[in-house]
Parts: structure tokens; C-alpha cells; sequence
């Protein structure tokens, strides 16, 4: 079925689909508690369950990801009522205040999940392997939109879903700050009062769940970016045509969309008042949104897991001839560095969450006193992960910088291989530094001072980067086009946010600013500076190589213009008011302490922002047609995906290359990165054929491996 | 070290090895209940785990590099896919490294009232599994189909045997012990790491079966990559309960 | 070599005028401990190294803007300089020295913010949400203020009922979490006298922001005098049930949630709570009676009030005594 106007019935059927989610919601609120409650979780849950499915419905039809959230609503309602069920037989309550209880509710979300997967139909390849029958890998290479709204096995459709849905969260979170930013504009509470009510929540208790949700919402929406930027990029510059495992590629995007889903119906049922931290006791005593929260993001974990898994294979084993360790591009170094702390320390987020999942389920007394339990080693795992995971959000960011800085200066990045060097040594020295975040949690006193030489010692490799950038800088020819800009933003606010952490490190004057805004500062540098920031840079970079078109240069500069200023009041002003008193996580501060003026400041920058980004969005959407066309190489780069031309065609190079030089020998006179094998092709090949048979009977024993232990 | 190749001395082999493991554990047993050495019985437990990564899991293939170098070739994906294999163990070893710094950190050097015979039986099986699994991988490898069918097919049962011995008599007997979920950090540790490593062998046993059914069909005659792979799982299971074991029923003393 | 020189005196200039500025600005509250001190001392100390290194990296980044951009139609790479190990060495070896001299400041630091005075006063402090209650064992007397004598170091035993907390007060600096089933300890030396506020610094729930309580600092003979009738206050409360039920309350902070004024709050509030009619979950319209009551207090979820569904009140181990003594104190609220 071809739909002449997807968007207009997409948002057509949204409201209808709310609207009637919300009156069944209502009717069913009804019968079990009796009262009408209007702003309850019941309603709304099935409001934005039915209303985002029906969206997709109206826009690609019963297809795709429509497939897998109608699906994901069924599972939850058949496994919610399967273990409602069984509460029925053993005679306990059928249900609660959220209308499922707790146990129906976690096990209605987990079975949503899986058949969430299998009705996108992102494993059936996996579930004919399992019946002996092979599975080619189709590359469909049709040029249309609606490929990205089902699986494709193309890394580089996977790595654009990606993209989108981060570009997405950053929106919903962003959304959410904006919301609870706006609360803290002044002291007192204003909307956000105890009498207003909203998915069984009162004013403080909707601010907790947001600035939560923003904390998490966010941090899931840089996983899905980075893994965004990688997918596409890596195999492009590796000269491969495509990751190592596809079917496991797809599988780790689409598992972050169901996740995405269980992140806001935690704010609907009752959300939870931890801070993305959710530390126990409080988090075992949250109302039930605290599972959703918990299995979205084992879910957006194991997304990660499983992409960075990809990465490491695909870099170690699909190399160009010729590209040796020295000769990858330095974005491959930042890659595998990110990777290895994803791939490993993951388990461990997953791991505290599930144990307090557990605890709250069947009593397991792990963090609770009462229990011979010990609230402290929960925050021991917990950081296990979040330390080294800060460092995943940076990494990649700090490769791209590292990776476009000598395209716009025009001269060799300064001291290679250091700079590779350096990415693994943040990436291992992360590993040992986590407990800087336990300095006043009552840990054993004698690891505070370990911890801080540990954590120091971190600024050395980050250092060595920064000295680099500034010496590729000098004497170059420098040109700032948009990406360009970003790339010198990035530099400069992560190295705020660089500088702003060996305070926190030093345990002494940390017992000051733990738990202030001075550390909410701290690091919405870190991340915009090694996050944000690039991952715009590579947007507007790559942007050509995906559509042969380029973004509108003005509304660009506009965006970078209008952002960077505005961040940094609004970081500053964090830090100024943090270093006054001003707490963490409060949705109303003391009047007497005077604040009113910066944060009234500070939310207006907020907003600023987010007009920037909106302009962002508009501006891509809109040059995905219209702008203008660059289908050569835009940048003058010497990297391979630039030797072709765009769009990039689905099996990337049709005529393999080798690596006969260094990746950036800028000004080197004759010097050369690739070559392509036979006869240096400047124009687009026609497909081998046969080619996707050749690549049939992909890896089958170990993907079907890892699904099982899914 | 050197790698035999002929299929003789590799089943040879892997009895020798079986022997070895064997005989640790009772050492560890031994042990464990006469004077209670903690360092002791991590050594014995590391050295039972080297045993079985090297040659039963025989991560040395990992750099035995494919003959042709063309990357659309078997061989050279199947590189790929040890390589993805043993990403994906390494991660999957932090789930159980992180419960072993629960059990340390919440129960220290003390145990749970556990039925020891029982925790031995278990043991025993699957180790025995682990002995047969390899057997059947070693025969496929060779070409003989039949071999590989049968001993997997033992693989399957002892597999199945220690699911049922830990879920269905080793639970219920702890419960009736005192030793429930809720009961304390002692009964969550417990029932954590018996449950997680319990899930992990479904999803073995899950795997098993599929390898199984294809064998049959003689899916792998020719490209049988799939039949290491759910060995090196298996081997996998085995060396988390290598150390799960002592952790739960060994190390420590009674309160 | 023009260049390096021109940079170089830049860096200096501009690190200078930034920690001058960042100095004027006065970026700590006022330091009313003398944890304090050294606190700020180091504190200092790094912003004076963030200044420079801001410099260092930000100045020679924005000249090569200037300096080194494209002429108009140059088209041409710039010189191929790859490396120079010398200065990657340099750059890895001096910062980690000055993070290494840091780290040892740091170390040193924190030792002295904790040394410990033997006769440190003692008192026990209970967190929960959302309030401070304040122990003086020297005197048995229980308060929801922390008092304390200038000049004398103070060390806190805390402990919570339920969930994290974090006791800190912004200008003594220091801050340390309360962590339920277990002993946390802080010590701090008041040095100027004034009224301050510890602000709860651990996310603990729906009143994290408010979980705030006053903290006097006063000469050692205002401190004396208050303690006295703090006692004596104590006894009299003693006497009377409506006294002991008063003390109880406060004792166990349920104030914070239940208002004796008739102001909105997190709980239903008592004024005029003896004998009214409250409209509960399940529709249902019960009179607050003694029995009422009583459950409440020790089953909160047995009947919730409308409008109060998912605040969850912690279940309180009272005696039965204590709840009546309460319940008479409730009656005296119309
Ligand atoms: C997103 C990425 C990110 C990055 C890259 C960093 C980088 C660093 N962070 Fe940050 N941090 C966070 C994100 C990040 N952080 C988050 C999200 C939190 C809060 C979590 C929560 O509680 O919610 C946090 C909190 C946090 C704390 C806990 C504070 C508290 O809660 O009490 C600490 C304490 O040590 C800390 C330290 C550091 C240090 C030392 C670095 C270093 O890596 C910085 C190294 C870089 C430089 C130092 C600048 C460049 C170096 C040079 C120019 C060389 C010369 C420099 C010197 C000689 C010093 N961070
Ligand atoms: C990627 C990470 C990231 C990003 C980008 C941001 C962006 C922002 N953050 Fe946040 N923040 C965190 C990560 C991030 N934050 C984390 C981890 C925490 C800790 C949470 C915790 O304590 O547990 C936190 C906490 C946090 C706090 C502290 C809350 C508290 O402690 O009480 C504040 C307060 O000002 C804040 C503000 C902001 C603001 C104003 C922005 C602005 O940049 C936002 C700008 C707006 C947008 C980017 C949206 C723009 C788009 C649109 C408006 C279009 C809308 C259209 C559609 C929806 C289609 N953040
Ligand atoms: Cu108590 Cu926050
Ligand atoms: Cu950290």
C-alpha cells in the first residue's frame, strides 16, 4: 500500500489513537478503582502506547516498526495479565494502583520487548539459521524513506536509524529540561506545586521523574548517537562493505527502540524520584515506573553491548589491504577504545539494576540493611559501568575532532600516534577511577586517597590530546565552515568540562561540591563539549556522503552561533550557583540564598538552546531535498569514503582499495591514503553481480549464540 | 604448546584432560573439607579453568590465522566468528565477575547451609557434560557424524541433569534448609548466582538442541563452525560453575 | 618564533586576568568552619591552575584563527609537520607531575580537615524523610536544630531510617551521606557565629528540596543557656501527655510531612484532625477517632486519605502509650 501523505495521516492517527487509548485507559481505571482519574497513569499509558503505534500506522502502514510496537503493546498486555493470571491461582491481588501489579507489570514489559523483536522481524533470519535454512543478505537498495522504518541489514541505513532516533531523544530529553528548567526559573514552586497532579504524580514528584528521565533519556540518546556516527562511518573508512555481523547490528538498533518506549511509560506509571542513578534504598521503594526505567535501559545496554561487539570484530578483521594499525584513520583508534569499556563494564549497570529489579520482586536483600544487604556495594557496581561510560560518550566524540581537525587545517594530525595511544589510556585508566563518585558515601575511608591519584592520573591522556589539537592548529591554513566550528566548540567546552574535573577528583574540596550544580556543570561540558558538540560536527560532515546534499552553511553558522554562547551561561551559571550551595535534584530552592536571578538566566539559556537545535532539525530535514548539491568530494578530503562519489551506493565500494599512505599527510606533495585496486575509479560502479551471494552464510553459529543468552 | 591434529590423539587428549579435571575437584573437595584454605582453592579453581579454556575451549585458535586471506571465505568469517564468540564471553564473564563481588562483599567467609553431596553430584555432571561435549566436537571435526549425535546427545542429558539437580532438588532443599530469596543476603547470593548460571545453561541446553536437530540434517558436514561454537559455549557454562562452586559451597565457614 | 613569543606573553596575561576576575567574582560562600580553610585554600589553588591551563590551550588555539587562516584563494596544504616527540613527551610528563603534586596536596588536605579533637561534642543525628533530628547524648535532650558552641569541633554520628541522605552545610564544606544501617561520621569546627542550614545533599524523594534544617552557631554561653531550658523544656514536656506526644513528634519529624497549621502538605494535615471526617481511596468517609489514628501511625497503608495515594509513610514503632500521648497532642491542634 502506497500513502500519498505519510505525515499527515501518521499525526492524524496519533491523536486518534491517544484519544481512544485514553478513553479505554479511563474505562478500565474506572472499573478497577472506581474513580475517574483523569491525569491517571492507566490512561495515559495506553494513550501513548496506542497513539505512537497508530502514528507509524498512518505513516508505513502495518509494516516495520508498526509491526513491532503493536506487538510490543500485546506482549505487555498478554504477559501482564499471563502472570495476573497466576496471581489468581495463587489468591493474591489481581491489581494495583497502576492497574497491573509489579510482578505483571516487569513481566509484561520484558515478554513486550522480545515481541517487540520478533514483530519487527529483526531475529526471523536467526530463526531460520535455527531450522538449517540459510538466509542470504539481502542489501535491498531501494531508494526510498521507508527502508529506515523497517530492519535493513545496510550499516549504513542502521547507522541513520541510529542517528535519528538520537537526534529523537536528545529532542524528548531536551524537551524534558526545558520543562523542569522551567520550575527552577524561580524560587518557589510555581506549576510543579503539591496539588498538581499528573500520571499519579504531584508537582515535586513529576520534576524527580523528569529530571531523571532527562538524565537517562539522554545519556541513551548519546549511546544511540555515537553507535549512530560509528555504524555509518567505520566500515566506509575500514573499505569494508559491511560490519561483521549484520544481523546482530540490526538486532542491537531495534532493541533500543523498545527500550526507548519503556523509558517514557516509566514517567506514566507513577515514574521514580532516584536521579538516572537510582540508587537503593530509595529506588526499592519507588513506585513501579523505577522496573520500566530498569528494564529500558538493560535493554539500551544490551544495544550497546552488542554494537560494540560489532565494532571490535569489524575493526580487527574487515581492514582495507594494506591498513595497518598505524594507518587507520584515528576515528578507528577512539572506536575500539569506546568499545572495549561498552563491551565489557555494561554488564555491570545492567547487573545493579536487575539485582534491585530482584529486591524489589522477591525480597533478595541485597542493598537492604535490614537484610545483612549493603546499599554501599550498589553504588560500587553502578559505577563500575558509569564511570568508564562517560568516557564511551566522549571517545568517539574526541576521535572525530581528532578525525576532522586536519581536514580544515590542512596539516598532518600532530603526533598520530600518541593520540591513539591516549584514547586506550583513558579508556583503561577509566576503569579504575570510579569510586571519585563515593567520596562522601561512607565507602571504607582508606580508598578515598587511591581513588583520587587514580582519577587524576586520567587528565594526562586527555592532556595529550589537547596539546595535539593545538599544535595541528598551529601553522596550518585554517578554513571554519560548519563543521569546522563545531570541532573548535567542542575543543573549548570539553576543555571546560575537562578542567572543572580534577576539583571533584580531590576528595577534599570534592566534599564541597559533590551533589551541587558545580558537578551538574561539570559535566553537561564534559558531554556537550565531547558529545554534543561533535556529534553535530559529524552530522553536518557526513551529512553529503549520505545524500549527496549539503546542509544550508548559514542556518548552520546560525545554530552554532546561537548555542555555544548560550551554553556557556548556562554552564557557568551551574557552576557559580552550585559553588554557592545550590544542591542537586531540588525542584525549589531557598529563597534566601538569592539564586532567582542566575537560574531565571540559566533557563533562558536553556531555551536558547533548544531554538538552536530545533533550527538544527529543521535545517537537515529541510536540506535533505533541498540543499544544495555535492555529490564530489565536498571537504577535499583524502580519506577513502570522500574518493567516491555520494550518496554513498548500498555495497559501498564497488572496486576494493588499499592503504599505499598515511591517512593524513596533508601537504605532502604526491602523497596518497588509498588506492584503489584496479585503475583509480573516480565514478560510481555498477553492482558486481552475484555480490550479495557471495556473502551469504554469515557467522551463523555465533549470532545464533548470542540470541539465546538474549 | 604444541597442537595435535589427528583425531586419535585429540580424543586422547581430551580424556587426559578430563582426568585432570576430575582429579582437581576432588582435590578441592578434599580440601575444602578438611582444612578450608581460601588461596588453595582459588589456585586449584584457576588452574581447572586454564585447563578447560585451552584445550577444551582452545582459544588458541583465536590466532591461528585462516589459509586464504579472501574475506568472503569460510574460513576466513569463521575467524570472524570466534573472535564475535569470545568478545561476546568476555562480556558475558562480568555478569558472573560482578555477582562473585556481591557474594564476597555481602557474605565474606561465610557460606550457606547447602547440601554438599548434592553441590559435589552436580559438579560432577557437568563436568562430565563438559567431557562428552568435547568429544562430540573432536568427532565432528573428524567427519563422523554419528560420533558427534551421540556424545552431544549425552552432553544434552547430563546438561538437562544438573538444570533439574540445582533448580528442582538443590533450591527446594536449600529453601527447606532456611536458605530462601528473601530470607537474607546469604539466601539473595545464593539463589542470584544459581539462577544466573542456571539461565545461562537453558540458553546452552536451548542451543544444544538446535545443533542437534541440524546435525541430524547434516547441516555441518562441510561448514561446521556451529558445532565449535556451541562447545565453546558449553566449556563456557562449565568454567563459570568451575568458580561459582567453591564460591557457594566451599569457600568459608558456616553461620 | 615571533609567534611563540606573542602567544607566550598572551597565555600569561590572559591566565592572570582570569583568575583575577574569577577571583573578584568570590566563588565560595562564606567559610564558617575551619574545614574550611584548606578547603578553599586548595580550591584556590586549582582555580588559579585551571586559569592557566584555560589559557594555555584556548589562547594559541584562537591566534592560529587569527594568524593562521586561508589567505583568499590560497588553495595549497599547509607545511606536513607529522610530530615532534620531544614535545609529546613534554606534554605527557608535566602535566602528570602537576596532577601527581595535586593528588599529594589533595592527600594532605583531606588529613588535615580530619583531624580529630578528643574533645569533640558528640551528637547523633538521625535522618529521614524529609527531616533532621538532632541527638545531644551529653544532655538526653532530642531537637530538629543543630546547636553548637563556636569554637569546639563537632562530631556527628549519623545514621538514617530509611534512604540516603547527605548532611551538608555549605559554608563549613564538608559533607558526608547517612547511610541507613550503618554509623557515618563527620567533624567539623564551627568559627563564626550565625544561623546556617543543613540542606540535605542526597536525593531522598518527593521533599529532598525541603529536607533543610536550621543550624545556630553561638558563643559557648548562648549554647550553655540554650541547652538549659532545651532541658528543662524536656522535662516539663515530660509531664504532660500532650507534652510527651509533643516531643515525640518532634523527635521523629512527622512535622515535616503532617503540618499542625492546616497548611497543605505531603500527609494529610492534624489541624483539626481529631474528629474530622476523611474521605478515603476507596470512597469510602471515616471519622478520625482514636482508633483511626492509632492504625495510621502504625499501618499508614492500611487506609489512605484521597488525594494521598502514592505518598508512602514509613510504618512508625511506637508503643501504644506514645501513640496516645501523640494522639492527645494531635487533639490539642484546632
Ligand atoms: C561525559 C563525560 C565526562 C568526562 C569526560 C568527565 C571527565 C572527568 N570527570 Fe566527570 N562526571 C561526568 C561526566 C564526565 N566526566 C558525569 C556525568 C558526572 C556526574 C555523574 C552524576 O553524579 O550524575 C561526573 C562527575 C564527576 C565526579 C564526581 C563528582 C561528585 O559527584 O562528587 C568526579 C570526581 O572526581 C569527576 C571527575 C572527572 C575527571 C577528573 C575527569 C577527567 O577525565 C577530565 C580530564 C580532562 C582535563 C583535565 C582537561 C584537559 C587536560 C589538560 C589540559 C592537561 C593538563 C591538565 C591538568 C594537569 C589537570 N567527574
Ligand atoms: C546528553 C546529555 C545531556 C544533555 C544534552 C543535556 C541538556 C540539558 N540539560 Fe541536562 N542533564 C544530563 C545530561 C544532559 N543534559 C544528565 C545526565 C543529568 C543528571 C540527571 C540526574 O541528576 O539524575 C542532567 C541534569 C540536568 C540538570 C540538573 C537537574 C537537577 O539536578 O535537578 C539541569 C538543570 O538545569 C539540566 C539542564 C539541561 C539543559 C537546560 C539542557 C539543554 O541543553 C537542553 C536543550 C534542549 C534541547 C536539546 C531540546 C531541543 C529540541 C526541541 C525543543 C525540539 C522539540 C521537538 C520535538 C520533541 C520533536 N540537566
Ligand atoms: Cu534527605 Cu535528600
Ligand atoms: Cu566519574
Amino acid at each position: 500500500m502506497r500513502n500519498k501523505y505519510p505525515v499527515g495521516s501518521g499525526l492524524l492517527l496519533l491523536l486518534l489513537g491517544g484519544a481512544i487509548g485514553y478513553g479505554i485507559g479511563l474505562g478500565i481505571d474506572m472499573l478497577i478503582s472506581g474513580t475517574l482519574n483523569y491525569s491517571g497513569s492507566v490512561a495515559s499509558a495506553f494513550a501513548l502506547l496506542l497513539a505512537v503505534s497508530s502514528f507509524f500506522f498512518g505513516v508505513f502502514g502495518y509494516r516495520g516498526i508498526t509491526r513491532g510496537l503493536v506487538w510490543q503493546v500485546l506482549g505487555t498486555l498478554i504477559g501482564g495479565f499471563f502472570v495476573t493470571g497466576i496471581r489468581a491461582l495463587m489468591g493474591l491481588d489481581l491489581f494495583g494502583s497502576f492497574f497491573f501489579t509489579e510482578p505483571a507489570w516487569v513481566f509484561g514489559a520484558f515478554s513486550g520487548v522480545i515481541s517487540f523483536l520478533f514483530g519487527v522481524g529483526v531475529v526471523s533470519d536467526w530463526m531460520k539459521w535455527a531450522r538449517g535454512i540459510d538466509t542470504p543478505e539481502h542489501h535491498e537498495d531501494v531508494p526510498t524513506w521507508e527502508k529506515y522504518l523497517g530492519v535493513s541489514l545496510d550499516h549504513k541505513v542502521i547507522g541513520i536509524q541510529y542517528t535519528v532516533t538520537a537526534l529523537v531523544l536528545i529532542s524528548v530529553g531536551g524537551l524534558f529540561a526545558l520543562i523542569f528548567r522551567t520550575e527552577l526559573a524561580a524560587s518557589q514552586l510555581q506549576f510543579l506545586t503539591t496539588t498538581f497532579k499528573l500520571f499519579n504524580q504531584n508537582g515535586p514528584q513529576i520534576y524527580n521523574s523528569l529530571m531523571s528521565l532527562h538524565g537517562m533519556i539522554m545519556i541513551v540518546s548519546i549511546l544511540l548517537g555515537i553507535s549512530g556516527i560509528m555504524n555509518y562511518v567505520i566500515p566506509l573508512l575500514l573499505g569494508a562493505h559491511d560490519m561483521a555481523f549484520p544481523r546482530m547490528n540490526a538486532f542491537a538498533f531495534w532493541i533500543a527502540v523498545p527500550a526507548t518506549v519503556l523509558l517514557l511509560m516509566s514517567l506514566v506509571l507513577g515514574g521514580f524520584d532516584t536521579g538516572w542513578t537510582g540508587y537503593p534504598p530509595l529506588s526499592a521503594r519507588a513506585p513501579v515506573g523505577v522496573q520500566m526505567f530498569f528494564l529500558g535501559v538493560i535493554s539500551a545496554g544490551w544495544s550497546s553491548i552488542l554494537g560494540s561487539l560489532n565494532i571490535i570484530a569489524t575493526i580487527v578483521r574487515m581492514r582495507a589491504k594494506g591498513m595497518n594499525a598505524m594507518r587507520m584513520p584515528i576515528f578507528m583508534w577512539a572506536s575500539i577504545a569506546t568499545s572495549i569499556i561498552a563491551l565489557t563494564a555494561t554488564q555491570l549497570i545492567g547487573l545493579s539494576f536487575q539485582l534491585v529489579m530482584f529486591q524489589r520482586l522477591f525480597g533478595m536483600g541485597f542493598f537492604d540493611p535490614a537484610k545483612g544487604g549493603n546499599p554501599v556495594l550498589f553504588q560500587h557496581l553502578f559505577w563500575f559501568y558509569s564511570h568508564p561510560a562517560v568516557y564511551v560518550f566522549v571517545l568517539p566524540g574526541l576521535g572525530i575532532i581528532s578525525e576532522l581537525l586536519p581536514v580544515f587545517v590542512r596539516k598532518p594530525l600532530f603526533g598520530y600516534r600518541w593520540v591513539a595511544m591516549s584514547s586506550l589510556g583513558i579508556a583503561l585508566v577509566g576503569f579504575l577511577v570510579w569510586a571519585h563518585h563515593m567520596f562522601t558515601s561512607g565507602m571504607n575511608e582508606y580508598l578515598r586517597v587511591p581513588f583520587m591519584y587514580s582519577t587524576l592520573l586520567v587528565a594526562v591522556p586527555t592532556g595529550v590530546k589537547f596539546f595535539s589539537w593545538v599544535a595541528t592548529l598551529w601553522g596550518g591554513k585554517i578554513t571554519t565552515p560548519t563543521p569546522m566550528l563545531f570541532v573548535l566548540g567542542a575543543i573549548v567546552v570539553f576543555l571546560l568540562g575537562g578542567l572543572t574535573g580534577p576539583p571533584n577528583a580531590t576528595v577534599s574540596t570534592d566534599l564541597h561540591l559533590h551533589d551541587t550544580y558545580f558537578i551538574v556543570g561539570h559535566f553537561h561540558d564534559t558531554i556537550f563539549g565531547g558529545f554534543v558538540f561533535p556529534f553535530f560536527a559529524a552530522l553536518y560532515y557526513w551529512f553529503p556522503k549520505a545524500t549527496g546534499r549539503r546542509m544550508n552553511e548559514f542556518w548552520g553558522k546560525v545554530h552554532f552561533w546561537l548555542m555555544t554562547p548560550s551554553f556557556f551561561v548556562l554552564t557557568f551559571g551551574m557552576m557559580r550557583v552550585g559553588l554557592l550551595g545550590m544542591r542537586r535534584r531540588i525542584v525549589d530552592y531557598d529563597p534566601a540564598l538569592g539564586f532567582d536571578l542566575s537560574h531565571l538566566v540559566m533557563t533562558i539559556a536553556g531555551y536558547l538552546i533548544g531554538i538552536s537545535v530545533l533550527i538544527f532539525i529543521i535545517n537537515l530535514v529541510h536540506s535533505m531535498k533541498n540543499g544544495e548539491k555535492a555529490e564530489g568530494n565536498v571537504w577535499n578530503s583524502r580519506s577513502p569514503e570522500w574518493q567516491v562519489p555520494s550518496p554513498m551506493p548500498a555495497h559501498n565500494y564497488a572496486v576494493p582499495f588499499e592503504v599505499v599512505g598515511e591517512p593524513y599527510d596533508y601537504g605532502l606533495p604526491g602523497s596518497k591514503y588509498v588506492q584503489f585496486i584496479d585503475a583509480p575509479e573516480h565514478v560510481a560502479h555498477p553492482e558486481i553481480a552475484g555480490h550479495s551471494e557471495m556473502k551469504t552464510h554469515q557467522s551463523w553459529g555465533q549470532e545464533q549464540n548470542d540470541t539465546h543468552t538474549r | 604448546m604444541i597442537h595435535i591434529q589427528d583425531k586419535k590423539s585429540m580424543l586422547g587428549q581430551g580424556i587426559l584432560i578430563f582426568i585432570y579435571l576430575a582429579v582437581l575437584t576432588g582435590l578441592e573437595f578434599f580440601v575444602a573439607i578438611s582444612f578450608n584454605s581460601v588461596p588453595l582453592l582459588v589456585v586449584v579453581a584457576l588452574v581447572k579453568a586454564a585447563l578447560v579454556l585451552y584445550y577444551y575451549m582452545h582459544v588458541h585458535k583465536l590466532n591461528a590465522e585462516s589459509p586464504d586471506e579472501d574475506e568472503d571465505s569460510y574460513d576466513y568469517k569463521t575467524g570472524t566468528n570466534r573472535l564475535g564468540l569470545w568478545l561476546f564471553l568476555i562480556s558475558d564473564s562480568f555478569v558472573f565477575a560482578g555477582l562473585m563481588v556481591v557474594r564476597i562483599n555481602l557474605l565474606g567467609l561465610t557460606r550457606p547451609h547447602l547440601d554438599q553431596t548434592l553441590g559435589l553430584l552436580v559438579t560432577a555432571v557437568l563436568l562430565v557434560s563438559s567431557f562428552f561435549m568435547n568429544r562430540g566436537e573432536t568427532l565432528m571435526h573428524g567427519g563422523d557424524r554419528k560420533g558427534f549425535l551421540t556424545n552431544t546427545m549425552i552432553t544434552f542429558g547430563l546438561g538437562l541433569a544438573f538444570l533439574i539437580g540445582v533448580v528442582f532438588v538443590e533450591w527446594p532443599n536449600a529453601i527447606s534448609e532456611g536458605v530462601t530469596p528473601s530470607s537474607g543476603a546469604q539466601g539473595a547470593a545464593f539463589f542470584m548466582m544459581t539462577g544466573m548460571h542456571a539461565f545461562h545453561v537453558l540458553t546452552g541446553l536451548i542451543f544444544l538442541l538446535v545443533v542437534l536437530v541440524n546435525g541430524r540434517r547434516g547441516v555441518y558436514d562441510q561448514q561446521n563452525y556451529p558445532v565449535e561454537a556451541v562447545a565453546v559455549y558449553w566449556h563456557f557454562i562449565d568454567v563459570v560453575w568451575i568458580f561459582f562452586y567453591p564460591a557457594l559451597y566451599l569457600i568459608g565457614a558456616l553461620t | 618564533m615571533r609567534h611563540f613569543i606573542i602567544v607566550g606573553i598572551l597565555v600569561i596575561v590572559i591566565s592572570i586576568l582570569t583568575y583575577i576576575g574569577l577571583a573578584a567574582i568570590g566563588l565560595m560562600p562564606l567559610a564558617a568552619s575551619a574545614q574550611a580553610g584548606p578547603i578553599d585554600w586548595l580550591w584556590n589553588l586549582e582555580v588559579m591552575t585551571i586559569s592557566f591551563l584555560f589559557a594555555l590551550i584556548v589562547v594559541p588555539m584562537a591566534y592560529s584563527l587569527v594568524v593562521f587562516r586561508r589567505k583568499q584563494g590560497d588553495t595549497t596544504d599547509a607545511e606536513h609537520i607529522e610530530g615532534n616527540t620531544n614535545l609529546e613527551i613534554t606534554w605527557t610528563i608535566v602535566p602528570l607531575f602537576i596532577v601527581m603534586v595535586f593528588a599529594y596536596l589533595g592527600a594532605g588536605n583531606l588529613a588535615e580537615i580530619r583531624r580529630v579533637d578528643p574533645q569533640a561534642m558528640v551528637v547523633n543525628v538521625t535522618g529521614l524523610q524529609w527531616a533532621w533530628t538532632f541527638e545531644y547524648p551529653a544532655y538526653g535532650v532530642v531537637a530538629n536544630e543543630l546547636h553548637v558552641p563556636e569554637g569546639q569541633q563537632v562530631l556527628l554520628q549519623m545514621t538514617s531510617n530509611d534512604v540516603l541522605h547527605s548532611f551538608w552545610v555549605p559554608e563549613f564544606r564538608v559533607k558526608q551521606d547517612l547511610v541507613p544501617g550503618r554509623l557515618t561520621e563527620l567533624r567539623f569546627t564551627p568559627t563564626v557565629p550565625g544561623s546556617y542550614k543543613v540542606r540535605c545533599a542526597e536525593i531522598c524523594g518527593t521533599s529532598h528540596a525541603y529536607m533543610e534544617a536550621p543550624v545556630i552557631v553561638s558563643a559557648q554561653a548562648d549554647f550553655d543557656a540554650w541547652m538549659i531550658d532545651q532541658v528543662a523544656l524536656a522535662e516539663e514536656a515530660a509531664a504532660t501527655p500532650e507534652g510527651r506526644g509533643r516531643a515525640l513528634v518532634a523527635a521523629n519529624g512527622c512535622v515535616a510531612c503532617h503540618s499542625v497549621n492546616g497548611a497543605a502538605g505531603i500527609g494529610p494535615t492534624w489541624f483539626g484532625l481529631f474528629g474530622r471526617q476523611e474521605r478515603l481511596t476507596d470512597g469510602s468517609v471515616i471519622t478520625a477517632d482514636d482508633a483511626y489514628i492509632h492504625e495510621s501511625i502504625k499501618a499508614p497503608q492500611a487506609k489512605i486519605v484521597a488525594g494521598f495515594e502514592n505518598q508512602l509513610m514509613p510504618a512508625y514503632k511506637f508503643t501504644d502509650e506514645q501513640i496516645t500521648d501523640i494522639v492527645s497532642y494531635i487533639k490539642t491542634l484546632k
